[in-house]
């Protein structure tokens, strides 16, 4: 047992306990709740009743593409900062290509989905090739791509692609048939959760055992060893990148057309940097990140509760998710690449 | 003074005024990563410089006070990353960003606890338009003491020599931990005089957000500079610049978003041209591990 | 004085004892100790057990130079100890110092230049010109002689030698017997962290050494069978540029069926020249493999794909993945060829030829030896009949016994028909292995020997720069 303790594993876990419980606790004292009353608050309104599970599963779902793109490129050693731009990219596509053209479900689903991995993988695929092609640092590239991102959509949505009038900064509603079904009664979950578990079992598998994860991962962890052995790092970059932006694509797609039905440029509540959390949670390995997203999408979930009936401002979920980034920030050592 | 000169005069103010804040983060910027520690976290120093001025310069009724302790808030901050980096090696971008996100829902929880309302703070003293130029000057002064000490003063030769090479600089003698610990702390000072700035002298109030991605922009602003002090200062006057367009040209009839994004597509697109033909401090970025 | 990292006991129970006006030699193969106790006596690495007394101060002039490359010589000389004038460097204070220094021992220096832009063998003297700043009363040199020319090391010993007339006590950490020999007074073995031999150089001579390091005979090498050397490798003005290294107009072949050995000191052009056949960096000039002409924008898996395969000269970054499996190490450069599922039996081979220890293929290479490492990358990369070999510094830094089954194992392809195209810094390496003998010097081949005409002298003056 003290074996087990003295494991890096379990000590990673206790630091996420500790950033969690006191943190969360401190920040709640100063907020005049008593911690009990704050975290039950928060544990009830994540799993009090049915529908509160669904809606944890809501969240969960939300955080898990954004998580899984950005394992993804941090498996590939790179800093894939820009989930954010690129999950509301994937969720403009979705929202206006389903106002759009009406189509049968059959088609109009497919049509949603991919068009947000398309639009999610270009805004990858842009610092991709900055990065290839130039050695230019994804870091500074994919956080300026994230301003760049809700600007651009507002622009959108307001201006020349506007499916609604008066300045509104939405989409058209999605038709039903665009609708992903619902998975509950009177709740927000959708199917999309079970696509997102596909999708995670899927990488899972693409990473270990087929030679485009071999070659991923040999790049990510010994670029020059990769080299090498005759794998081309840039354009494994360019895929990764695009890949990764690609699935917080279908992550923004989902949420439009699943949850709200609609996009508008509020989608997000900060998904893309949540999940860079889970990502590291979860080790940057899939099935782990399904889990890591349980635990926070019942922070996220548990958090509104919290806010709205102990009083508790709903920023201590943030910060002590930032705060648990910086304690997992030497859980995986990404391989070092500087270029600039 | 006819109107060109004076829409000139205008624009070059603006320039100073939007590249400051800029300047400043730049400037720790550098001073951090020539010590070799990369500093994501330089947005949220400026957020904690930015709401703890306005906080204490609200409740002592004295922005000068409120802008020293903006400038303790930004060290402290930057001193947690600095621990992390040098104490415990872990990844140095990975830090910066959590950083980053719990200093931003930090202030955001910050706003509902001392102000009961979410979004922005209330008004408080600020520095005014003499405290706005104070700062534009000292911001300047501080990018030339800066660029002298890392260049002539033993201090500096010992920051640049951790930055190349830790483990040569100790078999030297140098502390490399303690080196580049203090630079990072000294670099978050300065670079939180930037979020002052914005709460403080451009405004006189905290708002959700305010910092608008200035930190991120001020590495942009590192590299273009190759890791000089007036180098950086010479690329945040230029990013500064595009941000000071947005003004003129809107009455041009531009999309606002449009002209918004032009800070963070010059960056972008200076971080094109330029990458790969610069060279970082060799060690920057690779946590040091004494063996 | 005893020291263990991990598991591993690097000094175990050592005494030294160093008098002044003395060199004394301190002899082991790779991962005998001696660097590890070189160390401790500088006072970089702490014991676990054991006490150091010096009458002074220690200097130690590390084999893997402590120089900051983009710094100048005055700024690297004097770092930690700069002249003063207020708060800032007094500049031309420090460039006196500097100059004045390298008037003193003989050791002409720049003091404005960077160092990144000097050759080795100046870099060196920079290295020594810091330690010597602090009038050291014992100097530790650790295998200073790796990168010198023959007659440099000449030069490098005149300096030492004038050292210890003046009352340094000297430690010359090294495994060049010749040099023991020539330069020492006196000198101690050591294998697996002990003192195994101590003695006056006059009473003892280079074989006696030898068997002591390796603690018996020396182990034999496979032996070379008669092949029928055909054409495989032609290379004609091939020109390139690696980083720092520089190769100009080389024109040799390379025939399957024989080991071609290139012999020089580090810093000439190798690393070029390696880079260049594994397509890492482009060239110019006419390079043929097997009659076609290879292309100057090929790619690393272009070369692979042909048979060629390139033996890298630092395994640990340009070779293993660390923290994988050897499993998945042994399947590096051969994934696309290699079903997944036959990963296993490939690393079970690999393993039981190479006498890879421990004998697991799941576990983590970067907890394995140097020695088994590079079993493992030598393995992988003559599994699969490779028809050219480039083998650069196959045997750096592993213990004599793994070294003399690396060497086994390229003699072996060489007998099975691959062309071994050998870059070594390790004359004996070269001779023991090589059927013909080119050297390199300033990045241009300067002579070729058939085994039969191995001259070390000529070699020595070539290797230097000398022409023939």
């Amino acid at each position: 047992m003290t074996a087990l303790l003295r494991t890096r594993a379990a000590r990673d876990v206790g630091v996420v306990l500790v950033a969690v419980f006191g943190v969360g606790s401190l920040a709640m004292a100063l907020a005049h709740v008593s911690p009990l009353v704050g975290f039950g608050s928060l544990f009830d309104g994540a799993f009090g009743t049915p529908e509160e599970v669904a809606e944890t599963l809501v969240q969960t779902t939300n955080l898990l593409f954004p998580a899984l793109g950005i394992a993804i490129a941090f498996r590939a050693g790179l800093f894939n900062i820009g989930a954010e731009g690129q999950l509301m990219l994937g969720g403009f596509a979705a929202g206006w290509l389903g106002a759009q053209f009406p189509l049968p479900a059959y088609l109009a689903i497919p049509m949603v989905l991919i068009g947000g991995a398309i639009a999610g993988g270009a805004w990858g695929a842009i610092p991709g090739f900055l990065r290839a092609k130039l050695g230019a640092n994804e870091v500074i590239s994919t956080l300026m791509l994230n301003f760049v991102a809700t600007l651009l959509t507002t622009y959108l949505v307001t201006g020349p692609l506007a499916q609604t009038g008066g300045g509104s900064q939405e989409t058209g509603t999605l038709p039903k048939a665009a609708q992903i079904p619902d998975m509950m009664v009177d709740s927000r979950l959708t199917y999309a959760f079970v696509l997102a578990l596909v999708l995670a079992a899927v990488l899972w598998w693409v990473l270990k055992r087929t030679v485009f994860g071999y070659e991923l991962r040999a790049a990510g962890e010994a670029p020059e060893a990769a080299r090498r052995a005759g794998i081309d790092l840039a354009r494994t970059a360019f895929v990764a990148m695009t890949l990764s932006g690609a699935i917080a694509g279908i992550g923004g797609a989902t949420i439009v057309a699943g949850v709200l039905h609609r996009f508008n440029t509020g989608l997000s509540p900060g998904y893309g940097f949540i999940a860079i959390a889970v990502a590291l949670v979860g080790n940057l390995d899939p099935l782990w990140i399904v889990l890591a997203s349980l635990g926070f999408g019942m922070l996220q979930s548990g958090g509104v509760a919290m806010q709205a009936e102990a009083g508790v401002p709903r920023e201590v979920v943030s910060l002590v998710t930032g705060l648990v980034i910086v304690a997992l920030a030497g859980r995986r050592a990404i391989a070092n690449r500087r270029t600039t | 003074m006819n109107g060109t000169a004076l829409a000139i005069a205008a624009l070059v103010m603006l320039t100073l005024v939007k590249a400051t804040p800029l300047i400043y983060a730049a400037l720790g910027g550098v001073l951090s990563e020539r010590s070799g520690i990369v500093n994501i976290g330089l947005e949220g120093i400026m957020i904690a410089g930015a709401f703890a001025s306005v906080v204490v310069s609200g409740a002592t009724g004295n922005p000068v006070l409120g802008a020293l302790a903006g400038v303790a808030a930004g060290a402290l901050l930057a001193a947690v990353l600095a621990f992390v980096a040098t104490r415990l090696a872990v990844d140095q971008i990975v830090a910066g960003t959590g950083l980053n996100i719990a200093a931003l829902a930090g202030a955001g929880f910050g706003l509902v606890v001392v102000y009961g309302q979410p979004g922005a703070s209330r008004e408080v003293p600020a520095l005014g338009a003499t405290g706005s130029n104070v700062l534009i000057v000292l911001a300047f002064v501080a990018a030339a003491a800066l660029q002298l000490a890392l260049a002539r003063t033993p201090w500096g030769l010992h920051v640049r020599a951790c930055g190349e090479d830790p483990s040569a600089a100790e078999s030297a003698g140098i502390d490399a931990l303690r080196t580049r610990f203090w630079a990072v702390v000294a670099g978050g000072a300065i670079a939180s005089l930037g979020g002052v700035y914005l709460s403080l002298a451009e405004l006189d109030l905290y708002s959700d957000g305010m910092t608008a991605g200035r930190g991120f922009i001020a590495l942009a602003a590192v590299i273009f500079g190759r890791w000089t002090p007036l180098g950086a200062t010479g690329a945040a006057l230029f990013f500064g610049f595009f941000a000071a367009l947005q003004f003129t040209l809107q009455r041009a009839g531009v999309p606002s978003e449009l002209l918004q994004a032009l800070p963070y597509l010059a960056a972008l697109v200076a971080l094109a041209g330029f990458a790969g033909r610069v060279r970082a401090p060799a060690a920057d970025g690779v946590p040091y591990v004494r063996s | 004085m005893r020291r263990a990292f991990g598991p591993v006991l690097a000094v175990d129970g050592v005494d030294l004892e160093l008098l002044p006006g003395e060199i004394h030699a301190l002899v082991g193969e790779n991962g005998a100790g001696k660097s590890t106790l070189a160390a401790i006596a500088y006072g970089a690495i702490a014991p676990d057990e054991g006490s150091i007394a010096a009458s002074g101060s220690v200097g130690l002039v590390h084999q893997h130079f402590k120089l900051i490359e983009r710094l100048r010589v005055w700024e690297n000389v004097l770092l930690n100890r700069e002249p003063r004038r207020g708060w800032s460097i007094d500049v031309a204070a420090a460039r006196e110092r500097v100059r004045g220094l390298a008037a003193r021992y003989g050791l002409e220096v720049d003091p404005d230049a960077r160092v990144e832009t000097l050759p080795i063998g100046i870099k060196q003297r920079v290295e020594l010109l810091r330690e010597l700043d602090r009038e050291p009363t014992v100097l530790l040199l650790d295998e200073p002689t790796a990168a010198l020319a023959p007659s440099e090391i000449a030069s490098f010993f005149a300096t030492v030698t004038d050292l210890a007339k003046r009352g340094t006590a000297i430690l010359v950490v090294t495994h060049k017997l010749a040099e023991v020999i020539a330069y020492s007074q006196r000198v101690t073995v050591m294998r697996h962290g002990r003192v195994v031999a101590r003695s006056l150089t006059a009473e003892t001579d280079a074989g006696a050494i030898a068997r002591a390091m390796v603690g018996g005979e020396l182990p034999a090498l496979a032996s070379r069978l008669e092949t029928q050397p055909r054409a495989l490798l032609e290379v004609r003005g091939l020109s390139a540029r690696s980083g720092t290294s520089v190769l100009r107009d080389a024109t040799f072949d390379v025939r399957a069926g024989e080991i071609v050995g290139v012999a020089g000191i580090e810093g000439n052009g190798q690393t070029a020249l390696a880079d260049a056949l594994a397509a890492i960096v482009p060239f110019s000039g006419e390079l043929r493999f097997d009659g076609a002409l290879l292309r100057a924008d090929d790619t690393p898996a272009d070369r692979l794909a042909r048979g060629i395969r390139v033996i890298p000269q630092d395994r640990r970054h340009e070779a293993l993945v660390l923290d994988w499996t050897v499993r998945d190490n042994v399947a590096l450069g051969r994934q696309r060829t290699l079903p997944l599922a036959k990963f296993g039996e490939a690393a079970r081979e690999v393993i039981e030829r190479f006498d890879v220890r421990p004998p697991n293929a799941d576990a983590i290479a970067g907890m394995l030896s140097g020695g088994n490492q590079q079993k493992i990358v030598v393995g992988r990369m003559l599994a699969d009949a490779p028809r050219l070999v480039v083998a650069y510094q196959p045997t750096r830094g592993i213990d004599i016994g793994a070294a003399a089954l690396v060497q086994s194992r390229l003699i072996e392809a060489r007998n099975a028909g691959a062309g071994v195209l050998l870059i070594s810094f390790e004359l004996d390496e070269i001779f023991a292995c090589a059927d013909r003998v080119l050297v390199i010097a300033n990045g241009r081949f300067a002579g070729a020997f058939a085994r039969a005409e191995i001259d070390r002298g000529r070699i020595g003056a070539l290797m230097a720069g000398h022409t023939a």
